[in-house]
């Protein structure tokens, strides 16, 4: 049975922004993933990272931890980090716990990277 | 109804589940409590809500209650009322609930110092649901009851 490790990751470059895609549940199960990612990034000079999730896609407090520590890191690294794609509710949650501060929250990829553009 | 002891539930309006104690089956509690919120009528949104919030009851139990034994079971009551929805779930209590956890509302600046950037669960239970209380059961297991209103 298919209960874990639903999660694809995968990494792209598109107008100076690194974007990572997340399609499938963010939970604990997906900490390496998250963070290969973002390493990968990193590594090759990113300085505007968009995490881009699927609208209902389950995101738990696990998840939100892998988050967090993200905006660690991008903090330490002097990047930008925006994230799209989230539902209603996740958008919600985002603000809740207050990722909103470190992380823009944009509808979709195109409102981030249009985003970027205008702040770079 | 006699005004001893309380009227016990139609028992038709009642689901229970027994989960193994692995993580993954937190998502069989929380597809089991979407459906049956939107059949009783919960707007989307609260729908939503509810998820996040079973799901990470069970997680806890799965991970701090039964320290994932997967023979231990998580039991989730699902029960059903004319302007409400219960969730009790409880855990077979290997590790007793830190109380102080239910209280303290995790700040994100200090989170991020922090090298456990974990504890939300609990903070975001008791923002999304109505009423939560936690209790433990006689055999020493943790219970958390939780309540969505139904507004009509």
């Amino acid at each position: 049975m298919m209960l874990e490790d639903e999660l694809t990751v995968s990494t792209r470059e598109r107008d100076g922004v690194a974007i990572i895609d997340l399609s499938g549940d963010v939970t604990t199960f997906a900490e390496e993933k998250i963070n290969n990612a973002y390493r990968e990034v990193t590594s090759k000079g990113a300085r505007n990272v968009l995490l881009n999730f699927r609208q209902n896609d389950y995101i738990n407090s696990a998840g939100i931890a892998i988050l967090i520590g993200i905006v660690t890191e991008v903090t330490r690294n002097d990047q930008k980090l925006a994230v799209s794609g989230l539902s209603q509710h996740f958008q919600k949650i985002f603000r809740m716990v207050g990722l909103a501060q470190y992380a823009e929250i944009y509808q979709d990829e195109q409102e981030a990277l249009a985003a970027f553009k205008a702040r770079s | 109804m006699s005004g001893e002891t309380p009227p016990r539930e139609p028992v038709e309006r009642v689901i229970e589940l027994r989960l193994p104690s692995k993580l993954g089956y937190e998502r069989v509690a929380m597809d089991t409590a979407s459906s049956l919120a939107r059949r009783m009528g919960f707007q989307p949104d609260r729908v939503e809500s509810l998820k996040t919030a079973v799901s990470e009851a069970v997680t806890n139990a799965i991970e701090h209650g039964n320290e994932h034994d997967a023979a231990m079971k998580v039991v989730v009551l699902l029960t059903a009322r004319a302007d409400e929805l219960i969730v009790d779930v409880s855990d077979q209590g290997r590790k007793p609930f830190d109380q102080s956890r239910a209280i303290r509302r995790p700040i994100i600046e200090e989170v991020l110092e922090q090298d456990d950037k974990g504890g939300w669960g609990i903070w975001l239970i008791r923002e999304l649901m109505d009423e939560v209380e936690f209790s433990t059961a006689l055999s020493g297991g943790n219970q958390i009851r939780m309540v969505i209103h139904l507004e009509q």
